[in-house]
């Protein structure tokens, strides 16, 4: 990689107050080494020749392309079995007892996987509440997954994994759940995987979004924050039509509502906290 | 198993043979769906325009706002300018976010706000302009710390120069501190715009 | 202590001011990561600006104020506005103290020692 000029002390507070401002995230002085490799690269692939050229594309772009480049750089995007699992626990602790009260008797509660990506997290979800929650046998729970990306969509149809997506969920969980394959893969059993629906859907459309019906709880995690602030609000304003009043979105550990809209109200639970659509 | 598989219900899609929402209606939840519906290029910004001051359920309004962005044009702009003198917080910021998004439509404005007799609508218009992603923002700021009297908005302005200022402002920025001298903050926020714009290390 | 106003350079300050006088101080840019934050660690006291995107000054203190947790959190106001009808404003939404920018930086370190009970020339915990 070219040498850049380094960036000064200076440089990297206003870099990091813009940063912070824009996406939540902030980035200490600690993570300097972490934040300069990524402008670093984000530079030279713009052609940036100093630190001062580079913040003026990214303060004054009309697009916000490089603002979301430089995003995704910053964030680690994967997923896998059980992850950011405090919010699972918070849902089966907290939101669903909240929502089971207000429940009419014979009618579903419905929970949202959104981006679902290859269904790592719309399997957690299920796995969490059949293990977990007391009152499960009380409800018909409908799980949806939905992503844009229809090969994702396939991939989570047929729920095959690597030993690595698989490896925090406890053996004697994974025995009841997944069928081992041979050579380190392991398969969600039919009848989870029959009991999810899969569908696609592109959250920039409010109609899309809407034929998917409504829901008491929503995870929408890690996705918003790589959406431009119109874009954010969009979709923040789609999940509203379509969560119950007294409904719940859980956002990712990095993401914070206070960046994208003030239609939902902060609720503290023990584990995590969600927002929740005012009844 | 208690999981079921969901299936969509019928008859949700808001594009089927559903009547026309109206933004004066009596229920929220159609006066909401009205300004959503109303949310695409050359949009009816008037129509939301008029509704925005007399809304007053908090998801309504953010809809309206919503909407408004999407629309932008010279007419939002317009609707929206007067509610910064608005007594509604909620209402004068949400006010600024949608114009901050109006890059093009509000620069034929920025001299006229900047000349406000209200300080309070001077720093508003600092706030705008300083997410305007307008290569000339830098410039109207400094060009308006250079004659601005009030301190709060000068502060503001420094502020904003902080972030977007460049090594040419740094002499001018300096003289701020002698025409407000006694005036620790103002002298704080020259200090850490100059080290800011610079690049010098902060203490 | 949790300061919350949308420009850095505020928040700065105060923050200088307030660690000089011997507070640990944390910061938000509006009222909704305000709140978050305050829901999720307890806080001696909120210092609030007015004018911010997402959740305002107003907003923030009335809802500080419905919340159980956080209803006896004292909240110091600080805007830039400076007729009466504010300042009446902000003690409605929940305010303790009402100050109007710029704010010096003694007057501001007083103001807090006294709200929180740290008497002058002693150090806060």
């Amino acid at each position: 990689m070219r040498e850049t000029t380094p960036i000064s002390p200076g440089e990297f507070a206003k870099f990091q107050e813009f940063f912070y401002r824009k996406t939540g995230l902030l980035f200490t002085e600690a993570k300097r080494y972490f934040v300069d490799r990524r402008l670093a690269e984000r530079m030279q692939a713009t052609g940036s020749a100093s630190f001062r050229d580079y913040f003026t594309l990214l303060r004054f772009q009309a697009s916000g392309t490089e603002l979301q480049a430089l995003v995704n750089l910053m964030t680690v995007n994967e997923t896998y079995f059980y992850r950011e699992q405090y919010q699972f626990k918070c849902l089966v602790d907290s939101m669903l007892d909240e929502v089971a009260r207000t429940k009419k008797p014979g009618r579903p509660i419905r929970i949202w996987s959104v981006p679902c990506a290859t269904g790592e997290e719309p399997y957690t979800l299920a796995i969490h509440l059949l293990e977990h929650w007391a009152q499960v046998d009380a409800f018909e729970i409908e799980i949806l997954a939905s992503d844009i990306d229809t090969a994702a969509l396939d991939a989570a149809r047929a729920g095959i994994y690597a030993a690595r997506a698989v490896q925090y969920v406890p053996m004697t969980v994974r025995r009841r759940y997944f069928t081992e394959l041979g050579d380190d893969r392991w398969q969600i059993i039919p009848e989870l995987r029959r009991s999810i629906e899969f569908t696609r859907v592109n959250l920039h459309d409010r109609a899309e979004v809407a034929r998917n019906g409504r829901f008491d709880v929503i995870f929408c995690r890690n996705l918003l924050i790589y959406f431009d602030e119109h874009s954010r609000r969009q979709a923040a304003e789609s999940f509203f039509d379509v969560l119950y009043p007294g409904g719940f979105i859980g956002l990712g550990h990095s993401e914070s509502m206070s960046r994208i809209s003030s239609l939902f109200n902060v609720r503290r639970f023990p584990d995590a906290i969600v927002y929740q659509k005012p009844r | 198993m208690p999981l079921i598989r969901p299936t969509p219900p019928p008859g949700t899609d808001p594009g089927q043979a559903v009547p026309a929402a109206r933004l004066d209606a009596a229920d929220p939840t159609e006066r909401r769906r009205a300004a959503l519906d109303r949310a695409y290029p050359d949009g009816p910004a008037a129509d939301l325009c008029r509704r925005l001051p007399v809304e007053n359920e908090p998801a309504v309004r953010e809809a309206i706002l919503t909407a408004l962005m999407t629309i932008g044009g010279p007419q939002a702009v317009d609707g929206l300018l007067p509610l910064l003198r608005s007594e509604d917080a909620a209402l004068r910021n949400g006010a600024i976010e949608a114009l901050q998004k109006m890059d093009r439509d509000v620069v034929p404005h920025v001299e006229n706000l900047f000349a406000d007799p209200d300080s309070d609508v001077r720093i508003f218009a600092v706030n705008i302009v300083e997410a305007l992603r307008h290569p000339l923002a830098p410039a109207w700021l400094f060009r308006l710390v250079q004659f601005e009297r009030h301190i709060n908005v000068c502060a503001a302005a420094v502020d904003a120069l902080a972030e977007i200022g460049t090594p040419d402002m740094v002499p001018a920025l300096e003289t701020l501190t002698d025409r407000f001298p006694n005036q620790p903050f103002l002298h704080f926020a020259v200090r850490l715009a100059i080290r800011r714009i610079t690049g010098e290390a902060e203490p | 202590m949790l300061i919350v106003d949308d420009a850095a350079t505020v928040r700065l300050y105060y923050r200088q001011v307030l660690e000089t006088a011997g507070f640990a101080v944390e910061e938000a840019v509006n009222g909704m990561e305000a709140l978050e934050k305050a829901l999720s660690r307890p806080f001696d006291l909120l210092v609030v600006d007015v004018n911010m995107p997402r959740m305002d000054g107003y907003t923030l203190l009335r809802k500080v104020r419905e919340a159980p947790d956080l209803r006896a959190v004292p909240a110091v106001m600080i805007s830039t506005e400076a007729q009466a009808g504010d300042a009446r404003r902000a003690y409605e939404a929940g305010a303790n103290l009402y100050l109007v920018k710029p704010v010096r930086p003694e007057v501001l370190a007083l103001d807090v020692r006294l709200m929180t009970g740290v008497p002058p020339g002693e150090c806060p915990k």
